[in-house]
C-alpha cells in the first residue's frame, strides 16, 4: 500500500485523517456496536421482571421489597397520587380525577379544597367542556361516613379541611389527574411482602380484591432465555446440522476454490471468461441459489428428468422429504458449494497474485511436479489468505439460512440461523432469538480464535 | 509434440540431456495446459448448467414448468408467461420497488460515508490507523443474523420499524466495512505523486482531489457501488426480520415460499439472479481489488 504523509516534518497532529474517518466511525458505532451490545443484553436480561413495593404511595418512599412479574396479590387499599408530568401521556395508567371545589361545609363555614371526582356529580360545564359546578353525591352505604371529606391537597393523605353534606352544591375551580396506587400483599418465594405500587403495573381481577402483577419496573439478569433456547426441541438438531454442514462444506470448498484459482492463474487464453463464470455465484443470493437447486431436486425436477431420460429410473424419486434427510443435506451441500466457493476463490486468487512469479518458475525449472509446487510452494505462501478465507467462510457458514428454508421448509432440517428467524418471526420471542444470535456470535468467535491459533502454532513449529 | 520441441531447439548446439529435459518440460507444460482447460471447462459447466436450468424454467409456460420429464432450454417453448405470472403476483412489484429504493440508498449512503475513510486509510499515516483497520475487519466478519435481531427491537421501540429507510440504514452498516476497504485500495492504486504534482502547479488539495484523483478513481468507486447494490439486493435475513408491509423482493419471495407454486418460485429465483449475471461481468476486474484488501 502506498502511503504518504502530508504532516511530514510537522510537530502538531494532523487532524485531517480523523475528520475523514469520523463519519464511518460514528455510523458503525450507531448501527453496529450499539445494536450488538443491545443484542447481548436482550439475551440475558429480562426487562421489567421485578416490581418494587414501597412503604407509602410515593415514588420516592423507601422500598419494602420486590415481587416478580405474574405474582398474585391481595389488594388492601387504594390512593390517588400525583403523576410526574413526563409520564402523564402514557395510556396504560389507571387514573382518578380530583376536583378543586368551593362550597359551604356541613357546619356552615365557607370551604375550599380538593375532593375526588367520584364524590361529585357534575351539573354544569363551560364552553370547553370543563366542569364548573355540581353537587355532592350521597353515600348509600350505611356503614360509611355520610359526609364527604374535602382535603387540603389532591391526596387522601393530606389534611381534611372540612366535610360536605350530600347534595350540597359546589363550585368546581379546577381539576387534577392522579394515578391510582394500590396497597398490595403478595408472596415472593416464602416471604410475604406488603406495600404500595402504581396501578399501571397491576391487572385487577374479579371484584377488585385481588390482582396480578403485569410487569415490573426493574430489570434483572436471567438465564431463562438461554435455558429455553437450549431446551427447545430444535436447538440440538440445529446445532448438529450447522456443524455437520460446516465440516462437510468447507474442506471440499477450499479444494475446489484452489483448483479454480489455479485455472485462473494459469495464464490461459480466455481466463477472463473463466473468471467471470467462476465469480457469477458471488452476486447471487442464497435464496436464489436455494431455488436454483430446488429446481433440480424437486420431484418433477431436472435430476429425475435426466435419470428418467437415461432410463435409470421408472418413476420420479422424492428427494426432499422427511424420510430422505440425507438428500436434503446433499442438496444443501451442493447449493452451498455452488454459491460460496466463489468468495474463497477470489481471496485465494488475490493471495496468489502476491506470490512472485520467480518462485513458481524456479520450482518448475527444478522439476517440481504440479502437485509438488502446490504442496510445497503455493500452499505455504497462501497461508495468510487461506486463514482469512477460512475465518470469513466459517462465519458465513453459521448463517446458512435461505437455502435451508427452500430445501426443507425449515422444519425437517434446521440450522441455527433458521431457529433465530423462527423464534423472532414465528414465535415473536425476541429474547430467545437474541440468545440464538449471541450463541452464533460466540461460535463464530471461538472458531476464528481456533483458526488464528492453529495457524500460529504451525508457524512456531516451522521455526 | 516432440517434433515441435526438436525444431525449436535444433539450431543451437546442445547436449542430448538438455534437449531431453527441455522436451520433457515442454510436453509436461502442454499436458498441464490442456488439463487446465479441461478442468476450467468442467467447473464452468458446473456453474452454468444450473443457471441454464433455472433460466429455461423461468422463460417458458407454467404448464411446461409443471411438466415431467422436463426439457432443457432449446427444446422447450420459449414464453414470458411464467415471468409475467410472477411479476403480476401480489407484492412482487412493490417488493421490486422497495428493493431498488433500499439498494440505491444503501449504495449512496455507504459510498458517501466510506469514501473519506478509504481516502484517509490510503493517504495518511495516523495514530490508531491499525486499530481502525482491524475493527473494520472484525465488523466485516460479524454475522448479519446477530445484528438483525437487536436492530429490529431497537427500530420497533423507536417507531421506525417496517420501513425501507431503516432497512437501508442496516444494509449500509453491513456494506460499510467492505466499501471502506475497497475504496482504500482503489485510492491506493492512484500514486500520491499525481496529487503532489497538481499541488506543485498551484492547485489546492481539494482541487487536486477533484481534478486529478476523482476522475481516476471513479471507475473503482462505481465498481464498489455496484457491489454494494448487489449485496443489498441479495440480502434476505435482515430484510425479512425488519419489514412486514414494506418487504423487499427477496423477503417477499421467502415469506410466500411455502404457499407458492413452482412456476412462481423458479421465476423468482431467476429474476433475483439477473443483476448478478449483468453486474459481475462489469466489475470482475475489480473483484481482487476488493477481496485482496481483506486478506492483507
Amino acid at each position: 500500500m502506498t502511503t504518504a504523509t502530508k504532516a511530514k516534518g510537522q510537530r502538531n497532529i494532523n487532524w485531517a485523517p480523523y475528520i475523514l474517518i469520523l463519519p464511518s466511525f460514528i455510523y458503525l458505532i450507531l448501527f453496529f456496536g450499539w445494536p450488538m451490545i443491545q443484542g447481548l443484553i436482550l439475551a440475558v436480561r429480562e426487562e421489567r421482571a421485578l416490581l418494587t413495593l414501597r412503604t407509602d404511595a410515593e415514588r420516592n418512599s423507601p422500598a419494602v421489597g420486590q415481587l416478580p412479574r405474574g405474582t398474585q396479590v391481595d389488594i388492601l387499599g387504594q390512593q390517588g397520587n400525583q403523576i410526574p408530568p413526563e409520564e402523564a401521556g402514557q395510556d396504560n395508567l389507571l387514573t382518578e380525577v380530583w376536583f378543586q371545589v368551593r362550597a359551604e361545609s356541613s357546619d356552615g363555614q365557607p370551604l375550599e379544597g380538593w375532593t375526588p371526582e367520584r364524590r361529585i356529580r357534575v351539573r354544569e360545564s363551560n364552553a370547553n367542556g370543563a366542569p364548573i359546578a355540581g353537587t355532592v353525591r350521597s353515600i348509600l352505604s350505611s356503614s360509611a361516613d355520610p359526609l364527604t371529606s374535602v382535603y387540603a391537597e389532591a391526596d387522601e393523605g393530606s389534611d381534611v379541611v372540612g366535610k360536605l353534606e350530600a347534595r350540597a352544591p359546589v363550585e368546581i375551580l379546577g381539576q387534577a389527574t392522579l394515578e391510582v396506587w394500590f396497597q398490595v400483599k403478595g408472596q415472593n418465594g416464602s416471604e410475604t411482602i406488603e406495600g404500595w405500587m402504581p396501578a399501571r403495573y397491576l391487572n385487577v381481577l374479579g371484584d377488585g380484591s385481588r390482582g396480578r402483577i403485569e410487569e415490573g419496573d426493574t430489570s434483572q439478569f436471567t438465564t431463562k432465555y438461554i435455558q429455553s433456547m437450549v431446551n427447545d426441541r430444535f436447538f440440538w438438531p440445529a446445532l448438529r446440522t450447522t456443524l455437520l454442514l460446516i465440516v462437510l462444506i468447507i474442506p471440499a470448498q477450499f479444494v475446489l476454490a484452489i483448483i479454480m484459482a489455479l485455472v485462473i492463474q494459469a495464464d490461459l487464453k480466455g481466463s477472463g471468461l473463466f473468471l467471470y463464470v467462476f465469480s457469477i455465484a458471488l452476486g447471487v443470493s442464497d435464496l436464489a441459489v436455494g431455488i436454483l437447486w430446488y429446481s433440480i431436486f424437486t420431484q418433477s425436477g431436472y435430476l429425475n428428468s435426466i435419470l428418467q431420460g437415461l432410463g435409470l429410473i421408472d418413476a420420479p424419486i422424492i428427494y426432499l422429504s422427511a424420510d430422505t434427510r440425507y438428500w436434503i443435506l446433499i442438496a444443501i451441500w451442493l447449493a452451498e458449494m455452488w454459491r460460496a466457493t466463489a468468495i474463497v476463490m477470489v481471496i485465494v486468487v488475490a493471495g496468489m497474485q502476491a506470490i512472485s512469479r520467480e518462485v513458481l518458475e524456479a520450482a518448475e525449472v527444478f522439476g517440481a511436479t504440479l502437485w509438488q509446487r502446490i504442496r510445497y510452494v503455493i500452499l505455504p505462501l497462501l497461508r495468510p489468505s487461506l486463514q482469512v478465507a477460512l475465518i470469513l467462510r466459517t462465519i458465513l457458514a453459521f448463517q446458512v439460512f435461505a437455502v435451508v428454508i427452500v430445501m426443507s421448509g425449515g422444519d425437517i432440517i434446521t440450522v441455527l440461523a433458521n431457529e433465530t428467524y423462527r423464534q423472532y418471526y414465528e414465535l415473536r420471542n425476541f429474547n430467545v432469538a437474541a440468545a440464538y444470535a449471541s450463541f452464533i456470535l460466540l461460535l463464530s468467535m471461538i472458531t476464528s480464535m481456533f483458526y488464528l491459533r492453529a495457524v500460529r502454532t504451525q508457524e512456531e513449529v516451522a521455526e | 509434440m516432440t517434433t515441435a520441441a526438436e525444431t525449436q531447439t535444433a539450431p543451437v548446439q546442445v547436449s542430448p540431456e538438455v534437449k531431453a529435459i527441455h522436451r520433457r518440460m515442454l510436453r509436461r507444460h502442454r499436458l498441464t495446459r490442456a488439463l487446465t482447460y479441461l478442468v476450467g471447462i468442467l467447473i464452468s459447466l458446473w456453474v452454468l448448467i444450473p443457471i441454464l436450468f433455472i433460466t429455461s424454467m423461468a422463460l417458458t409456460t407454467p404448464a411446461e414448468v409443471r411438466a415431467y420429464p422436463k426439457g432443457i432450454l432449446p427444446f422447450i417453448p420459449l414464453s414470458m408467461e411464467t415471468m409475467q405470472f410472477f411479476l403480476s403476483s401480489r407484492g412482487i412489484l412493490p417488493g421490486l420497488r422497495n428493493s431498488v429504493i433500499v439498494a440505491v440508498i444503501t449504495l449512496v449512503l455507504s459510498t458517501l460515508i466510506a469514501a473519506p475513510a478509504g481516502y484517509a486509510l490510503s493517504r495518511f499515516i495516523f495514530r490508531g490507523k491499525d486499530i481502525f483497520r482491524l475493527s473494520i475487519l472484525a465488523v466485516r466478519a460479524f454475522p448479519i443474523v446477530i445484528l438483525s435481531i437487536p436492530l429490529a427491537v431497537v427500530f420497533l421501540r423507536t417507531g421506525i420499524y417496517d420501513s425501507v429507510y431503516s432497512l437501508a440504514l442496516m444494509h449500509t452498516a453491513l456494506a460499510l466495512p467492505t466499501t471502506i476497504l475497497v475504496l482504500a485500495s482503489v485510492f491506493s492504486s492512484i500514486p500520491y505523486e499525481l496529487e503532489e504534482a497538481a499541488m506543485v502547479f498551484g492547485s489546492s488539495p481539494l482541487q487536486a482531489f477533484r481534478y486529478v484523483v476523482l476522475p481516476l478513481v471513479l471507475p473503482g468507486i462505481a465498481a464498489s457501488a455496484i457491489f454494494t447494490f448487489v449485496l443489498s439486493w441479495n440480502e434476505v435475513f435482515a430484510a425479512t426480520i425488519l419489514t412486514i408491509q414494506n418487504r423487499t423482493l427477496p423477503a417477499q419471495v421467502l415469506v410466500t415460499l411455502n404457499q407458492s407454486s413452482e412456476p412462481y418460485q423458479f421465476a423468482g429465483g431467476f429474476f433475483m439472479m439477473i443483476p448478478a449475471l449483468i453486474f459481475i461481468f462489469y466489475i470482475r476486474r475489480y473483484l481482487f481489488n476488493m477481496w485482496g484488501q481483506i486478506s492483507k
